[in-house]
C-alpha cells in the first residue's frame, strides 16, 4: 500500500513523504490458524503525515490483541494527525516538538484505553472469555494488550512514541541510520511493554527531531516479526546501508511493490514465523510552492 | 551494502530466493536479492543439556543416558523442520566435582551427532558450577536478542553434592541472567532417590515437575517429553498451560501462570 503527503519544509519548498506499508500474517499463526494481529494505518493531510503500526501479543491471555492493534493504530492515527498540525506551525521549536511527542504519547493511551470501553460496550466478553479473565484475574483491557509504534512528519519536526518491541530505523542518506526514541532494557526480545499495562504512558519512548539538521533518506517502522528475521546482529547498520542505497536509485512504485515481499519473507517459515509488518517513509523529491511536481517521474 | 555477493543495486533478476548454510554452529541464512540487510532467518532456540558424569553415572546409567540423548535428538530435528519458527542450536555440558563444555559451540541440532558422555571416577555431583558455565553461555551478548526463550535440561542421578552454599550460589549466577531466570528448566532424576528439592529449585515452578526415571529404560521416554515440552512451548500462540498440564500432568490453570509470563512487563 502507498501513500503520499505533502508536508512544508523551511526551504519555501514542499516535501512529499511516501508512505508505503506490507503486514503479511506469521507462517506459525498460519499454521496454527491464528490470524494477523499486527495493524497499520497512515495519514497524509495538510499538517503532514501520520503512521502507526501496533503487534497484538497473540498470547491466550490477551485473545483480543488483533483489535487492539487495530484500535491502536486508529486512535495513534486520529491522535498524531492533531499533532501534525500543530507542529506545522512554523514557530514550533525543540521543547514543544518534544511536549507534542509527550502529548502524543498521553492522548493516544487515554483514546485507546477509550477505544477499548467502547467495543466493550457493544461486545461484551462472552462467558468463556470470561472465565480467561477470571483466571489470570486479569482486568477487561488485558485481552487487548499490544504493542503500538507511531511517526508524525510535518514541517520540518519527525516526532515518534514506540511502546513495547518492535523497530523505528532512521535512516540519513550517506547510510548510517539511528533510533529516533530511546531503547528500553526491558525489551529482552522475551517480554514487551504493552499499551495494556496499568501504567503504559510510563513506559512510552518518544523522540523530536529536526528533519532539517538531521536530514533522512527513510524512516522504517517495524513491528517484531521484522527484525526477529534479521539474519545480522545488530541488523539495523547493514538495513539502513542498503534502504539508503535503495532510496536513491528506485521510485516509489518499486517500493511499492517490493515492500509487501519483504513482510512475506519476514513472516515466512524461512524468517520469523511471526506477523511482520513494514511501515515506509520516503522523502520525495521538493515540489516548489505553486505544487510543480518535481518528482520522479515513477 | 552487505556480504560480499552483490546483491544490489541491480535490475530485478528473478529475485530467487536461496538458502546458504555456513556449517555447522552457524545459522541457516536465507538471502533475497532486492531485500535490504544481510538476509533472514528462523529464530534461533538454545537447548542446553547439563549432563552429570559423576562417578555414579559408570556403567549402564552413562550408557543409557548416551542412547537416550542420541534418540531424542531426530525427534527435535524433525520438530524443527516441521514447524514454522525455530532454528535448534544444541549445547551440552558435562559435569562431576567440576563443570566443563562437552558441546561448547552451539550446533544445529539437524546436524549433530552425539558424542557419548563419559563418567569420571570419583567424580563428585557438584551442580552449582555447572550453573555457573551456563550462565556464561546466556549472558547478554553471549545469546542472540531474537533468540526464543532457552531450555536447559539438567539429568542427575543423585543428590547434589555442591560444598555448603554452592548450589545455590551457582543458580543465583544463572538466574541473575535475563535468559537464564526465563528459560525453560527441566530435570529428569535418575531412580526415585535423585528427586530431590534441589531440582525442584533448579525448575524454580511448582507446577513443573521433576520427570523420573525409575530404570534406565524410562531416560528415552522422559527425554521425549523433554523434547516435546521443549518444542510445543515455543510455538507461537501455544497455550502453553495446556501443553504443560497434557505432558506433565499439572492442571493447566496451574502451569499458565509459569509459562504466561512473557507477554507484558
Amino acid at each position: 500500500m502507498t501513500t503520499d503527503s505533502t508536508t512544508d519544509s523551511t526551504t519555501g519548498k514542499v516535501a512529499t513523504w511516501q508512505v508505503i506499508t506490507g503486514s503479511a500474517r506469521g507462517a506459525a499463526h498460519r499454521a496454527s490458524g491464528l490470524p494477523n494481529q499486527d495493524a497499520v494505518a497512515s495519514q497524509d493531510g495538510p499538517g503532514g503525515v501520520v503512521v502507526a503500526i501496533a503487534d497484538g501479543h497473540g498470547h491466550v491471555r490477551h485473545f483480543r490483541s488483533a483489535d487492539g492493534a487495530a484500535l491502536a493504530v486508529d486512535v495513534a492515527c486520529r491522535v498524531a494527525s492533531q499533532a501534525a498540525a500543530g507542529l506545522a506551525a512554523d514557530a514550533t521549536e525543540d521543547e514543544e516538538a518534544e511536549r507534542a511527542g509527550q502529548e502524543l504519547a498521553r492522548a493516544t493511551v487515554a483514546d485507546w484505553r477509550s477505544a477499548v470501553a467502547g467495543q466493550l460496550e457493544v461486545r461484551p466478553y462472552t462467558a468463556g472469555e470470561q472465565s480467561i479473565l477470571d483466571r489470570s484475574a486479569d482486568t477487561p483491557v488485558i485481552p487487548y494488550g499490544s504493542t503500538l509504534l507511531v511517526a508524525v512528519i510535518a514541517a520540518r519536526w519527525l516526532v515518534c512514541a514506540q511502546i513495547g518491541d518492535g523497530d523505528m530505523l532512521a535512516v540519513r542518506p550517506d547510510g548510517s541510520s539511528f533510533a529516533p526514541v530511546a531503547g528500553d532494557d526491558r525489551l529482552d526480545g522475551r517480554r514487551t511493554t504493552s499499551l495494556c499495562q496499568p501504567d503504559a504512558l510510563a513506559s512510552f519512548r518518544t523522540g523530536a527531531h529536526d528533519l532539517r539538521q538531521v536530514p533522512l533518506a527513510a524512516l522504517l517502522l517495524a513491528t517484531d516479526g521484522y527484525g526477529n528475521a534479521q539474519a545480522d546482529e545488530p541488523w539495523q547498520p547493514s538495513v539502513g546501508r542498503d534502504l539508503a542505497e535503495l532510496a536513491a536509485c528506485r521510485d516509489r512504485h518499486w517500493f511499492g511493490q517490493e515492500v509487501p515481499g519483504w513482510a512475506e519473507r519476514c513472516a515466512s517459515a524461512e524468517g520469523s514465523g511471526d506477523d511482520a509488518t513494514i511501515a515506509l517513509l520516503l522523502p520525495g523529491a521538493g515540489q516548489d510552492s505553486a505544487g510543480r511536481d518535481a518528482e520522479e517521474g515513477g | 551494502m552487505t556480504g560480499p555477493d552483490s546483491r544490489w543495486p541491480g535490475p530485478p533478476a528473478g529475485d530467487k530466493a536461496k538458502t546458504r548454510v555456513d556449517g555447522p554452529g552457524t545459522t541457516q541464512v536465507t538471502p533475497y536479492a532486492r531485500m535490504p540487510g544481510g538476509g533472514i532467518s528462523r529464530r534461533p532456540l538454545h537447548f542446553i543439556i547439563l549432563a552429570d558424569c559423576s562417578g555414579g553415572m559408570k556403567g549402564e546409567k552413562i550408557q543409557a543416558l548416551n542412547f537416550a540423548i542420541a534418540d531424542m535428538l531426530p525427534h527435535l530435528a524433525a520438530w524443527e523442520r516441521d514447524q514454522e519458527q525455530a532454528q535448534v542450536f544444541i549445547r551440552a555440558i558435562a559435569f562431576a566435582t567440576e563443570p566443563w563444555w562437552h558441546i561448547a559451540e552451539p550446533q544445529p541440532v539437524a546436524q549433530l551427532g552425539w558424542k557419548p558422555l563419559q563418567p569420571v571416577p570419583k567424580g563428585l555431583t557438584n551442580m552449582g558450577p555447572a550453573f555457573a558455565l551456563a550462565a556464561q553461555a546466556l549472558a547478554p551478548g553471549r545469546i542472540e536478542r531474537r533468540a526464543l526463550r532457552p531450555a536447559l535440561l539438567l539429568i542427575t542421578d543423585g543428590l547434589a553434592t555442591d560444598p555448603p552454599g554452592g548450589f545455590e550460589a551457582g543458580l543465583s549466577i544463572l538466574m541473575a541472567q535475563p535468559a537464564g531466570k526465563a528459560a525453560l528448566r527441566l530435570a529428569i532424576a535418575i531412580g526415585r532417590d535423585a528427586q530431590s528439592a534441589a531440582l525442584d529449585r533448579f525448575i524454580g515452578d511448582p507446577g513443573v515437575p521433576v520427570l523420573v526415571a525409575d530404570s534406565t529404560e524410562d531416560i528415552a521416554d522422559r527425554l521425549v517429553a523433554v523434547s516435546l515440552a521443549v518444542s510445543r512451548m515455543s510455538e507461537a500462540g501455544a497455550d502453553r498451560g495446556a501443553v504443560a498440564g497434557r505432558l506433565f500432568g499439572v492442571p493447566g490453570d496451574v502451569a499458565s501462570k509459569i509459562f504466561d509470563q512473557d507477554t507484558i512487563v
